[in-house]
């Protein structure tokens, strides 16, 4: 009765307009929340949500992982490794960008007490 | 066994010595080291200029393009790459001989240092989108945590706002990477420019538009660029000197590599990319007037030149092509000699005010000598180099007989007139306030590179044949998009 | 407190609008990714990859990517986590400098946290060794393993007050790890049979294909990645726990 639901297209919808919501959901955070930690917070949503759309348009339900074990001896019928590959590496970007971050957050706020991006304004005239 | 130069070398070298970092503590050489390394990449570099313009290099990387990363070394990335090195060897031969701040004489500093110079090779040099990708983020993450280097309030603070802003760009980058990896299923640049025709326009228009505003953040072009003055407002100005002519720079060539190559006919994003520059130029010139900080102010008259940048690269000419690539390398020679004469200058007075600069010719006749000719290199004075380049740009313009951006520049350059003078009358008024906090003297040694700098300024303005054929050669390269297909996919 | 503030002012209701918008628009121009995008690049590099996959002999496709065909990658995303452990150092030192840290007293991990730790901490330290080692052959490698590692040492720091890592140390491993893999690379430039960055040198019959000792030189690039990686995220708790029980301590 489900069965519709296992077409490439109808999952590759949800998983699309699902990530696109995380996306926009990171926007507003990003647009809208003044606590630093927050803004880390929603810019590792939106990150998170273009990791999403790359794994999940580029993979096709059926295929397998890109690795030979478990009887199998030729890579065929497998899912592409690249879009794997890609993620990886910006995930360990991603985290290494936010504990730059956080540290530089912790260490603000123990030299002023300050928490929020609009009382930053040590650098206004 | 073989042993021979590669483009490679470029990135690997200083990885290598940035990771061996602990040994050159020990034996306390980090600042001999990090001068050495940039001024031999820099030699390296010019004596490559013969063979690469014969032929590009093209240097594989494991697998041979389309399929896997590859390096690209024609005339534009050498001219790049050699501005880049050379820059480095000068800040850090000025952090090392000038008796800078301790924090940046540091482990951190030389590691964060040495490969933000490397990143913004390997973003000038590959030809992956998304060894592209990584580049920007290594220089990113250094340009973040040198910004917050000093670890006091302003420049942590400096450092958060430009971590924030970077970090947001490089996801719209990243999104627009990925968008064009499942429209096409490459990642080679000159694959996908071949592949890019064929996918929808809408989307052609959406991917270009998240590229658009992640590099014009980065590239700090006009409404993407709030932050920029904050952070230079708040970093060390040897720092600021690598962001001007350094990091933009790198984003520049990115920016306008990537609209060249991917868009077989330019003209469909020139006017876009002319109107962008025109306004940040103008917009940015008219808030300099108004600055009562010496970086603050230095930091819009960088993003001023970086507009006039932008206006005569997107024309996509050869003549302003060439023009460009000239004031490209003219900006970052002024912009570090002002950003470090800033740094002198703040040694010697407790804050960079307008207010606080009164009388300083007396007790620095050095600097302002300096100041006052970078600010004509600036302005584009002759016997400088800024005349020769602003002049190039100009007679690209009327040569295609298009004549609202000669008006705009030559009203730019009034503007820069005003606040410039209205600084070199300051420097030079009878009456000095003294608010001095030390006076070590004028050590000849904290001006070598300065001097050096500006003999450069003054050669290349008497002598720009110098340079002419190396950058028309330049622009040709970057305006060939079919050329570059070939040598790449064959 | 935060129930008392109305729902409007909770949310900011114009870009809340905004944001909406944009997402509709740009949801309109993604219909096209799916109505274009998934039949197109059958052709892509992936898949070009995947049938020349067994020229490295590597079991995993996607650490043959990783390492091999986009190793210099995976060689800039290692210099990205070094220059954060870099920055994080830095950030943390100096005010805290050359004094020991100082572990808050009152704050003492409770047993089952110790007890717990102690049966965890070799579990953990053999799995993430062994998904280093395992990097070709399954779902692995050297980021993972690497980063199981500094979370079993992570977990001795919090259980033990007593227990750190030495930052010189970890420096000096970082350093090791960090210019072999930059050494090997050019070890690849150097040979002739592979005359490329990080080319894999050393022999790679495909007949060895799911041995742990095959692939060449990818398991080896893997482990120093795995180390690395383990080093620089382990200097990154111990600065940051060092910071946390350094300002508690100011606090009491």
């Amino acid at each position: 009765m489900l069965n519709f639901l296992d077409t490439p297209a109808v999952l590759h919808s949800i998983y699309l307009i699902g990530s696109l919501i995380l996306f926009f959901i990171g926007l507003y955070g990003l647009l809208a929340k003044r606590h630093l930690l927050k803004i880390f917070v929603s810019i590792e949503i939106m990150e998170l949500a273009v990791y999403l759309i790359l794994i999940a348009i580029a993979t096709t339900s059926g295929e397998t992982a890109p690795i030979l074990s478990d009887g199998l001896t030729a890579f065929t019928g497998m899912s592409d490794p690249i879009p794997q590959a890609l993620t990886l590496t910006a995930i360990v970007i991603g985290v290494a960008v936010t504990a730059l971050g956080t540290s530089m957050a912790i260490q603000y706020h123990r030299l002023t007490g300050k928490v929020s991006v609009t009382e930053m304004t040590e650098l206004k005239d | 066994m073989t042993f021979h130069f590669t483009p490679v070398w470029f990135i690997a070298i200083p990885l290598l010595l940035a990771f061996l970092a602990p040994l050159w503590v020990r034996w306390r050489v980090l600042m001999p080291v990090l001068f050495s390394a940039q001024f031999a990449l820099f030699a390296l570099a010019l004596s490559w200029l013969p063979t690469v313009r014969i032929a590009p290099v093209l240097e594989t990387i494991v697998i041979a393009p389309p399929l896997g990363i590859h390096l690209h070394l024609d005339t534009v990335a050498l001219l790049f790459v050699t501005l880049f090195s050379f820059a480095g060897a000068v800040v850090s031969g000025f952090i090392w001989l000038g008796n800078s701040a301790p924090h940046l004489r540091d482990r951190p500093a030389f590691i964060l240092i040495l490969l933000l110079i490397a990143g913004s090779n390997g973003m000038v040099l590959t030809g992956d989108i998304f060894n592209l990708y990584v580049f920007i983020e290594i220089v990113g993450v250094s340009a973040y945590a040198l910004a917050a280097l000093r670890r006091d309030k302003t420049a942590l603070e400096g450092g958060l706002k430009y971590l924030i802003v970077g970090s947001v760009a490089a996801i719209f980058i990243l999104f627009a990477i990925v968008l064009l990896y499942l429209q096409t299923g490459q990642l080679n640049i000159a694959a996908l420019a071949r592949a890019f025709a064929d996918i929808p326009a809408q989307m052609q228009l959406l991917i270009g538009l998240l590229m658009l505003i992640g590099l014009g953040i980065k590239a700090e072009l006009f409404p993407f660029n709030f932050w920029v003055p904050d952070i230079y407002r708040g970093s060390d100005s040897e720092i600021t000197a690598l962001y001007s002519g350094v990091l933009v720079k790198a984003f520049l060539f990115v920016l306008f590599h990537l609209t060249f190559i991917l868009l077989a006919d330019p003209t469909v994003a020139r006017n876009w990319l002319m109107a962008l520059g025109a306004i940040t130029m103008i917009v940015a010139e008219l808030v300099a007037l108004r600055q009562q900080d010496l970086r603050r102010m230095l930091a819009y008259s960088s993003l001023g030149q970086v507009g006039l940048i932008t206006l005569a690269l997107a024309f996509a000419s050869e003549m302003t092509t060439a023009g460009a690539l000239f004031h490209v390398i003219n900006h970052t020679l002024i912009k570090l000699l002002l950003f470090l004469l800033a740094a002198l200058m703040l040694r010697q007075f407790a804050s960079l005010k307008l207010a606080d600069l009164q009388g300083l010719s007396r007790t620095m006749p050095i600097a302002a000598g300096l100041f006052v000719l970078a600010a004509l290199a600036v302005l584009g004075l002759p016997p400088l180099s800024g005349f020769v380049s602003k002049l190039w740009i100009l007679k690209g313009f009327s040569a295609a007989q298009t004549f609202w951006p000669i008006a705009l520049i030559l009203i730019a350059a009034l503007i820069e007139a005003g606040y410039y003078f209205r600084w070199i009358r300051t420097f030079y008024a009878p009456t000095s306030t003294s608010t001095r906090i030390q006076s070590d003297g004028e050590r000849i040694l904290n001006y070598a590179p300065l001097l050096l700098i500006a003999g450069l300024l003054i050669v290349l303005g008497v002598m720009p044949f110098l340079l002419e054929d190396w950058l028309t050669q330049a622009a040709q390269a970057l305006l060939g998009r079919e050329a570059l297909l070939n040598a790449v996919l064959g | 407190m935060n129930r008392r503030i109305p729902l409007r002012k909770r949310f900011r209701v114009h870009t809340l609008l905004l944001i909406a918008l944009c997402g509709w628009l740009l949801m309109l121009h993604l219909t096209l990714l799916l109505n274009h995008g998934l039949n197109a690049p059958l052709n892509g590099v992936g898949d070009i990859y995947l049938s020349r996959n067994a020229e490295t002999a590597s079991a995993n496709a996607v650490t043959t990517v990783v390492v091999s065909y986009r190793g210099f990658d995976t060689l800039g995303e290692v210099t990205v986590l070094f220059l954060a452990a870099t920055g994080v150092g830095m950030l943390f030192a100096g005010g805290l400098g050359a004094t020991p840290a100082f572990r808050d007293r009152n704050s003492q991990p409770n047993e089952v946290m110790v007890t717990g730790t102690r049966l965890l901490f070799p579990t953990l330290l053999l799995l993430g060794i062994y998904i280093v080692l395992h990097g070709h052959l399954s779902p692995g490698g050297g980021f993972q393993g690497g980063v199981i590692v500094a979370t079993a040492f992570f977990l001795r720091m919090i259980a033990d007050s007593n227990f750190n890592l030495d930052h010189a140390q970890l420096g000096w491993v970082e350093s090791f790890a960090g210019s072999s893999f930059v050494l090997f690379g050019m070890l690849g430039l150097v040979f002739v049979t592979t005359a490329s960055f990080l080319g894999n040198f050393l022999p790679h019959p495909i007949a060895a294909m799911g041995q742990l000792v095959s692939a060449g030189v990818i398991p080896l690039i893997y482990l120093f990645v795995g180390i690395k990686v383990g080093a620089e995220v382990g200097a990154i708790f111990q600065d940051m726990l060092e910071s946390n029980s350094a300002s508690s301590a100011e606090e009491h």
